[in-house]
């Protein structure tokens, strides 16, 4: 294989596809690699941790077709480190690849390319769609954050997306708190449901262009297309909690507050918080105003008024400050509203104006 | 193997997979699959992903059909499907249990008011040329205790069962005569007693202690040399029990006489009795030993085996045993025997722990010990005094350490392996016959300890 490609163009498209490569060393060495194949649809990187896949394809001339399999970190370093433009050129013999530019050159030990598997992109999709890539990164990127990072409860791992009436919606929860994005789309999509690992669905929405990106779904892989390579991802099959029986309907108290006090006193009275990392959020009606409080007894106490517009019964709850400061970064509004729906019942945090995004977060036991 | 459960099935097909994919492969790819179901002939593999299903049709196929036409005619083909993430949880570790045959607990048990240990006794006891007499002098000290032979003082190197058979006369004793009282204690305990006596200030009790025994049992005698009140302490506990006619035995690796530093009053005492001693047994008798105490673990090992470990195991009974305790081990774990190969292989490592080869090594220890330059080894010389130590090199690169014919070819001045062979062959039938040659050799090994 000789190959000819733009050292930029070659850098990007190493950085986005070793994303896709197997970190762990404890499986199929070249898991861990990049393969390259230059053949009569150009010339493309493929890596693939079993979990996750990626054909990509990037331009360049072909002096001679062929396939390599290349250490990821290894090429992401060197090409990381190139600077300038111009071309280089890639030549396998044997089992070495010479990459070779005007300023210099060097030789890197290829991996067993036979063991490189194929990727499995589904048959016979049961539904396709299509949706600007920048829409999927918003959702999944906005709700990932809330899945569990343990594997045990495969669905509560996942993000879950769905579509129904013009809607299209991610879904994350790890059983104490649950993040939903919704976004609308131009157009009808066909209604679906997929259940993707949120370890998945982060390395792939990341490496998706901005532009409209085709969707393919069967029982078990998912695939996302657009000209320029596909990538895809081992999809969960297993039902999804019905969330939105827990979401609460009717509230006893609702406050609105600004984002910003709201965060400086987290961030305040977090200090606080004990070994469970415990703080107390008290509404209350005739002060207008939101308490919090912590007491560590190891640091001491402290206990902290927001001004707050505030409907509704006053109401003491706790929640885990992390928990609490988790959907922050996720809205944009300037005001937020937390609605709680009584004791040991959770509490609803939302951007005043915003009804993309709802955060819901379980309290603690009093 | 139960053909038709999954489980048997699938863990059957991972042994065969696992010699014919490299590990990595074999890690990558088959850790989290199992067979689901077998129906009307299709073996159902459940695999995590369509990433496995495809590589699986692609490049395992085949592989796994002839693993399963083997077991059977029944399977007509393997379907793969991906199995749901709750099916594919981990499922309880199954772990069968093997009866094996454990090692009785009284093995270890030791009764406290005689010391005696009760796995010793004249039954498991091996009787050859080399203790013929010791034993029959301890027989005849247990039919008339105390007038026979008074004291019995037996010696032997260690490791010849000394030990077992003063225990033996212990229990034997016990079992003849449930009344009377037995003691059996090493010298080196007599001495503890003694100075905890003395410093406790009950050095009476410790004289009463030790007088009130019939039949008193002393093992390895020799420490008590340069301890001349301990010997002064037992030489009055000797006096009194051998004027009531106790019987007292007494155990020494070597003979009363060679002793060092120890009262010349004791010393006469020791041999005033009968003093016999254990030689060195005899190879028929370790085949036998090696038979007895295998027979007493349960197994039985071939008659080729036990020759071997009897002749290649040159040290004491005791390192017998030792061989013998990893040959039982083996066949607890594995359910067999060994053969003569494996028990070869185990003694290799028994004796020769973590022993690497490095044949130019070999070549320089053997050529100095035949006095020739190291290269003319590796030359194309037929000189009789070259001819002769390359024999051996090639013989004990072999036998000793293992190494390939061609190896050995290659690393001599690259030879061909059919030469190595015949130099092998030749020096292992000279062995037989040369006794000289022999000894050569089991000096050379010596060598290369």
């Amino acid at each position: 294989m000789i190959i000819n490609i733009e050292k930029k163009e070659f850098s990007e498209a190493v950085s986005r596809v070793s994303r896709f490569a197997e970190r762990k060393s404890a499986t199929l060495p070249v898991l861990a690699g990049i393969a390259i194949v230059a053949g009569d649809d150009g010339i493309k990187l493929r890596a693939t941790n079993l979990e996750t896949g990626i054909d990509f394809k990037m331009g360049g001339t072909i002096e001679q077709p062929g396939v390599v399999a290349l250490p990821a970190i290894t090429l992401r370093e060197i090409t990381s480190s190139f600077s300038g433009t111009g071309t280089i050129k890639l030549e396998h013999t044997g089992d070495t690849v010479l990459i070779s530019s005007s300023a210099g050159r060097s030789t890197l030990k290829t991996l067993a390319y036979e063991d490189f598997p194929t990727l499995p992109f589904p048959e016979a999709p049961t539904a396709k769609f299509t949706l600007p890539g920048v829409s999927i990164r918003t959702l999944v990127l906005t709700v990932a954050g809330c899945a569990s990072p343990s594997t045990v409860r495969p669905e509560l791992a996942s993000v879950l997306l769905s579509a129904e009436g013009g809607i299209v919606k991610a879904v994350a929860t790890d059983s104490f708190r649950l993040a939903e994005k919704k976004i609308s789309v131009t157009g009808s999509v066909a209604p679906f449901s997929i259940l993707i690992p949120a370890k998945n669905a982060i390395d792939i929405v990341q490496t998706l262009p901005d532009t409209d990106v085709d969707v393919l779904i069967d029982e078990h892989q998912c695939a996302f297309s657009w000209p320029g390579g596909i990538v895809t991802t081992r999809l969960v099959t297993v039902p999804y909690p019905d969330y939105t029986q827990i979401i609460p309907k009717q509230f006893v108290s609702e406050a609105t507050l600004l984002r910003k006090d709201f965060e400086a006193v987290l961030r305040r009275t977090a200090i606080f918080s004990d070994s469970f990392q415990k703080i107390r959020v008290g509404f209350s009606t005739t002060e207008k105003k939101i308490a919090f409080s912590a007491r560590n007894s190891d640091v001491g106490e402290s206990s902290e008024n927001v001004p707050a517009s505030i409907s509704g019964e006053a109401i003491e709850l706790s929640f885990n400050h992390r928990y609490l400061a988790a959907p922050l970064s996720l809205i944009s509004s300037e005001n937020l509203s937390l609605s709680a729906a009584g004791i040991g019942r959770p509490l609803i945090i939302k951007g005043i104006g915003d009804n993309t995004f709802l955060y819901l977060v379980m309290p603690m036991n009093q | 193997m139960n053909r038709s459960d999954p489980h048997e099935l699938w863990e059957y097909m991972l042994t065969q997979v696992e010699l014919s994919i490299s590990s990595a492969n074999f890690n990558t790819w088959f850790k989290e699959s199992t067979i689901v179901k077998i129906e009307d002939g299709i073996v159902y593999i459940g695999v995590p992903s369509q990433f496995f299903r495809d590589w699986y049709q692609k490049k395992f196929h085949t592989l796994l059909l002839k693993i399963v036409r083997d077991v059977s005619y029944e399977f007509r083909n393997i379907e793969y499907m991906i199995v749901k993430d709750i099916a594919r949880k981990p499922k309880e570790q199954r772990t069968r249990r093997e009866p094996t045959p454990e090692l009785p607990l009284n093995e270890f048990y030791i009764n406290k008011s005689d010391n005696l240990n009760p796995r010793y006794t004249f039954d498991t006891f091996v009787v050859g040329s080399f203790n013929e007499l010791a034993h029959t002098a301890a027989m005849a000290a247990i039919a008339r205790p105390g007038i026979t032979y008074n004291p019995l003082f037996i010696y032997g190197d260690t490791g010849r069962g000394k030990t077992h058979l003063i225990q033996s006369i212990g229990n034997q004793y016990k079992k003849q005569y449930p009344n009377r009282k037995v003691f059996y204690l090493t010298s080196e305990k007599f001495g503890t007693d003694y100075t905890d006596s003395l410093q406790q200030g009950t050095a009476n009790r410790f004289k009463e202690k030790y007088r009130q025994y019939d039949l008193l049992i002393m093992d390895d005698v020799q420490f008590l040399s340069r301890k001349e009140k301990m010997q002064e302490e037992l030489f009055h506990l000797f006096n009194t029990l051998y004027d009531n006619n106790k019987q007292i035995v007494f155990s020494s690796d070597r003979a009363p006489i060679a002793i060092p530093d120890i009262a010349d009053r004791l010393r006469g005492r020791f041999v005033s009795g009968m003093t016999v001693d254990i030689g060195e047994p005899d190879s028929e008798s370790r085949i036998a030993i090696v038979r007895k105490k295998a027979a007493m673990s349960g197994i039985t090992l071939s008659d080729e085996v036990a020759e071997y470990i009897a002749t290649s195991v040159t040290g004491s009974i005791r390192e017998l045993e030792g061989v013998l305790n990893s040959v039982v081990c083996h066949t607890q774990v594995k359910g067999t025997p060994p053969d003569i190969a494996e028990v070869r292989q185990s003694l290799r490592s028994f004796s020769r722990p973590s022993k690497t080869v490095s044949v130019k090594h070999v070549v320089s220890k053997i050529a100095e010990f035949y006095g020739i330059e190291e290269e003319s080894i590796y030359e194309k010389t037929r000189r009789r005094e070259v001819v002769r130590p390359r024999q051996v090199i090639m013989y004990i690169l072999r036998e000793d350490f293992s190494v390939s014919y061609p190896t050995i070819g290659s690393k001599l001045g690259g030879r061909d392996h059919t030469t190595v062979i015949h130099s092998c062959e030749k020096v292992k039938r000279e062995v037989a016959e040369d006794t000289e040659l022999a000894k050569e050799i089991q000096d050379i090994r010596t060598l290369l300890v």
